[in-house]
């Protein structure tokens, strides 16, 4: 993980980033700070666990960017790790790739790992999320999330998220955003209806004994600008239910983020996952806790 | 009457509310000598944006700032008339990108920041002339 890590961290500082260029070649870093959002838990562009409608990375309409990101979310009982890349071309199509890996650090389930790659395209349809202050309508766009189960491991003969009840063990994600930046009113507002069947982020496989096929649901984002550089917020994502083992419910973060540079950006949220394999462990708390994300780009 | 004064506190204090809300942005933003004194900042900020300042080569900036305060001052509610040519003309022999827009919107970002208008009232200036981008850019 640590050296997969420090790899795409070098290869996105190794690509040309050519600050002032023109062509397309150059990558114009010609979007305003915080306008190219951030890195979500899959590694799209979005807030913390929302994808948004905007392209990542900073470049504009003829131009291209792109970033490596790593993101940490330490749970009472549990630890998620993000670590990957995103390529926006032409504030167009956006592409990324993420490993996470999550890992019990409490009950009896601890030391137990679940690794999984997700693979995410999105497009933009139509709209623009901050220059038509004169309408409502928003930017908007559509992505899909293919996911790989990485297996498990330190789990003695459960090697698979099958054995605990699941139909698949690789499956896709699809959603519509919509994302608006209400200027007048320095608010962001994103709303994004995916429509799926993966346990815990895909972690645990897709669909399940208690429900096998996709549905879709509600994701939103409000943030509040504060100034140029920096906002504050607040996510909700609804999730589905569907092992027998499992109590997967909704999560929620309140977030700041912080883009000092074109080059960097920094979330940091209180986060709750909901609960995650109750039936399992034995807790009876939601699992919340801290999320920090690091995006460094152009 | 107990009601009545209450009736009539409540009343005034409605007023006030909305004749501090009826105050026109331009106001808000400090008026006529705030808003030269960004005009004159962004110029400084814009004329050292290697993004951008290529563009304003040929320009007459003392006649720039001025019809800038006046697009400026009769978007936010000022007591001003705009005189120039409208933005798809006055730019149409510009090559104008996003980027370079964008660039512009910055720096006059930093030109309020400089003379400390709080952000949120900068965003309202900035989301008046944000739709002039499908005007300004091909």
């Amino acid at each position: 993980m640590r050296k997969q890590l420090a790899c795409t961290i070098a290869t996105a500082m190794l690509l040309p980033a050519s600050g002032h260029a023109g062509g397309f070649l150059g990558a114009d870093g010609g979007k305003l700070p915080l306008t190219a959002g951030f890195s979500d838990v899959e590694g799209t562009g979005g807030g913390g666990l929302v994808p948004w409608a905007l392209i990542t990375g900073y470049g504009s309409n003829k131009s291209w960017g792109a970033n490596a990101h790593y993101g940490d979310v330490r749970l009472r009982d549990f630890d998620l790790r993000t670590a990957g890349i995103g390529v926006g071309i032409l504030d167009r199509v956006e592409l990324s790739a993420a490993r996470q890996e999550f890992e019990a650090t409490e009950t009896a389930l601890e030391g137990v790992e679940v690794a999984q790659d997700v693979f995410g395209i999105k497009v933009r349809l139509a709209g623009d999320a901050v220059y038509t202050q004169d309408s409502w309508l928003p930017q908007i766009a559509v992505g899909a999330q293919l996911k790989r189960h990485g297996g498990i491991e330190n789990a003695g003969a459960l090697v698979s998220p099958i054995q605990l009840g699941a139909r698949d063990e690789d499956g896709a994600d699809y959603y519509l955003s919509g994302t608006k930046v209400f200027l007048a009113e320095s608010l962001l507002v994103n709303v994004t209806l995916r429509h799926s069947k993966a346990n815990q982020l895909g972690l645990l496989g897709f669909g399940g004994d208690e429900e096998s096929s996709a549905r879709t649901r509600v994701e939103a984002t409000v943030g509040y600008l504060l100034t140029r550089k920096l906002a504050i917020g607040g996510e909700y994502r609804d999730k589905p239910d569907t092992l027998g083992v499992d109590d997967e419910s909704a999560a929620w973060d309140f977030f700041v983020a912080w883009a000092p540079t074109r080059h960097l950006s920094v979330v940091a949220a209180y986060v709750n996952l909901g609960g995650v394999l109750s039936p399992v462990t034995g807790v009876d708390h939601d699992q919340t806790g801290s999320y920090l994300s690091f995006q460094f780009g152009f | 009457m107990r009601k009545l004064l209450l009736t009539a506190a409540l009343a005034s204090l409605a007023m006030t509310g909305l004749a501090r809300a009826e105050d026109s942005l331009f106001a808000q933003i400090g008026g006529e000598a705030k808003l030269r004194a960004t005009v004159d900042s962004l110029v400084e900020v814009m004329m050292e944006d290697e993004r951008i300042n290529f563009t304003f080569a040929q320009t007459d900036l003392t006649k720039f700032k001025g019809l800038l305060y006046d697009q400026i001052c009769e978007l936010t509610g000022g007591p001003c008339k705009y005189r120039g040519r409208d933005m798809a003309t006055a730019h149409k022999n510009i090559d104008s990108t996003n980027q370079m827009f964008n660039a512009l919107a910055e720096d006059l970002y930093i030109a309020f920041e400089r003379q400390g208008v709080p952000y949120r009232l900068q965003n309202k200036v900035i989301a008046l002339l944000a739709p002039m981008e499908k005007d300004i850019v091909k």
